[in-house]
């Protein structure tokens, strides 16, 4: 598998999980307003990266490394915030 | 591509934010003067993340103001503006003034001591106009019937009128874009890579925008969530008495301006034209600016002056911020603005003749370059000066007020500031001179050393 496919289907898999953990959160109504904001930005923080992989591999521009490692860094902070916050 | 060619399409991201938070709390919200500030209270303790939505839409509102600004000034620097695309800067400055109005007509809704003061004074200020026009703004925006006319007139702009019509000219400019097509870059060189190529809208482009969107609401959720708001008092005539109006930051500029005490009482009109004269400007600056290039470095004039406009609004803002209701005086108006022209004037200019010599045929090759320069000098300098002020504040303050722990330290850190900026000086006249050659050289070209070029 191309190194580009594995970053997307690890983020698809990060958003997919912190997507359900949201809702299933909020349903139970145990989420703070914190909470909340730290899943859906990771939600919308891996789409993004998603979208910069996708269009650049796709127009065959290459990717930008430092790019990739503070968008992932970035997703780390979130998801280990994300700890205190749930 | 690069992102900043989406400041205005993020601008409509963050317009769409606002719609879908603004829809759910107008669920709540009642638009009377009894009402208004419990319900905004109710949002804020009882509905589930009400307090969260609020902060969104507050945030994402000063999102869109800031946004807006930076496309336009982005846009008069690389020269949009120019033919065929005259009416698409016309129909974004009126764009521009409706976000504005959003910003105006939104800020009362809390109905809390600081937004009713700070649009009292914005709505005393109209009265200063010729009696005709004063009298329809008044007739529009306030009515006859007081408190609740007002507040009723401001929901209903804010929710209603203000969206219809930028949503109308939203779909005027996307037809423009659509018979125009998008600005070339103005660097002569090959058109960005994805215009080149002509990607297509879906999925390429849609893709990259959604991308960028995404990492917008990202931002704008963390920092809602980090800085909640929190709601000032409720408005009554009482505490407002005690209280000094402020408008908020995206109108401090003007605020400082009409608090010149030269425009004070009958001065008032005048500062109004005034202020009026820079959107007139800004609006028909396709019809003024008629020159055909577009490259920055045939501009000098109209980008200095750009300069000088984005200066002059940040300087003012931050001025009225730290000075509420102080009258300021003339003189001190016309050295700190006048010194603020001067100062980002000589930068500018030195910053392009400082390009001059780099290349064999090129006025100004690189824009790049010129700004690495122009920044340099400006922190530089800003960072001089506020050394040797700062040091000099020290010294008085340890001589007048003896000599306490903080005095020392605060003499300590000014005098490491100033001696920081030495060293840093002489490093980058070092890499200039390393990067563009002889610094003899480069103060010839800027006259110093025999006057002529």
């Amino acid at each position: 598998m191309k190194p580009t496919n594995q970053i997307v289907g690890l983020l698809l898999v990060v958003q997919a999980v912190a997507a359900i953990y949201m809702w299933v959160v909020t349903l139970f109504a145990t989420l703070s307003a914190g909470g909340f904001a730290i899943f859906l930005a990771i939600d919308l923080l891996s789409f993004a990266l998603v979208a910069y992989v996708y269009t650049h591999e796709k127009w065959g521009e290459p990717l930008n490394r430092a790019w990739i490692v503070l968008g992932s860094a970035g997703l780390i902070i979130l998801l280990l915030s994300s700890l205190y916050f749930s | 591509m690069n992102p900043f060619y989406w400041l205005g399409a993020l601008t409509v991201v963050a317009f769409l934010i606002q719609g879908v938070s603004g829809m759910i709390m107008m669920l709540y919200y009642i638009p009377i003067p009894n009402a208004a500030f419990s319900s905004t209270q109710y949002i804020f303790q009882t509905v589930y993340f009400g307090r969260f939505l609020e902060t969104v839409h507050l945030y994402t509102a000063y999102a869109m103001i800031m946004l807006a600004f930076m496309h336009m000034m982005r846009g008069y620097f690389v020269s949009v503006q120019k033919k065929p695309r005259e009416m698409m800067w016309v129909v974004g400055m009126v764009m521009g003034f409706v976000t504005l109005g959003f910003g105006f007509t939104g800020y009362l809704l809390p109905w809390t001591v600081v937004s009713k003061s700070a649009t009292d004074v914005g709505i005393g200020m109209i009265s200063a106009l010729p009696s005709v026009l004063s009298s329809a703004i008044m007739f529009l925006i306030v009515g006859a019937g007081g408190d609740a006319t007002e507040l009723l007139r401001f929901y209903d702009l804010h929710v209603v009128v203000l969206p219809a019509v930028l949503l109308v000219l939203l779909t005027l400019k996307m037809y423009m874009l659509e018979v125009h097509g998008i600005a070339q870059p103005p660097t002569g060189q090959p058109p960005d890579a994805g215009e080149a190529r002509g990607l297509p809208i879906f999925p390429d482009v849609t893709f990259y925008l959604l991308g960028l969107a995404a990492m917008f609401g990202s931002a704008m959720l963390l920092i809602s969530a980090v800085f909640p708001l929190s709601l000032p008092p409720e408005y009554t005539p009482q505490l407002a008495a005690q209280f000094t109006p402020q408008p908020d930051w995206y109108f401090l500029w003007i605020y400082q301006i009409l608090k010149i005490s030269v425009f004070e009482g009958a001065g008032l009109p005048v500062a109004l034209s005034l202020v009026t004269l820079v959107f007139v400007v800004l609006l028909v600056l396709p019809f003024v600016d008629r020159g055909r290039t577009r490259k920055i470095r045939d501009r000098p004039a109209y980008v200095t002056l750009g300069l000088i406009f984005v200066a002059e609004l940040i300087v003012l803002a931050y001025w009225g911020l730290e000075s509420p209701g102080q009258i300021i005086g003339t003189e001190e108006a016309v050295l700190v603005l006048g010194g603020t022209a001067i100062l980002v004037g000589v930068v500018s200019w030195a910053a392009y003749r400082f390009q001059a010599g780099r290349g064999e045929d090129h006025a100004f090759p690189r824009a790049k370059g010129a700004l690495r320069t122009a920044v340099g000098f400006v922190s530089l300098l800003a960072g001089g000066a506020t050394g040797i002020g700062w040091s000099l504040n020290s010294l008085v303050h340890l001589f007048v007020m003896g000599a306490s722990f903080s005095n020392v330290f605060e003499l300590i850190l000014s005098c490491g500031l100033l001696m920081a900026v030495v060293p840093l000086t002489v490093l980058f006249l070092y890499s200039l001179e390393s990067r563009y050659g002889s610094l003899k050289r480069r103060f010839r070209i800027l006259d110093i050393e025999s006057g002529n070029k």
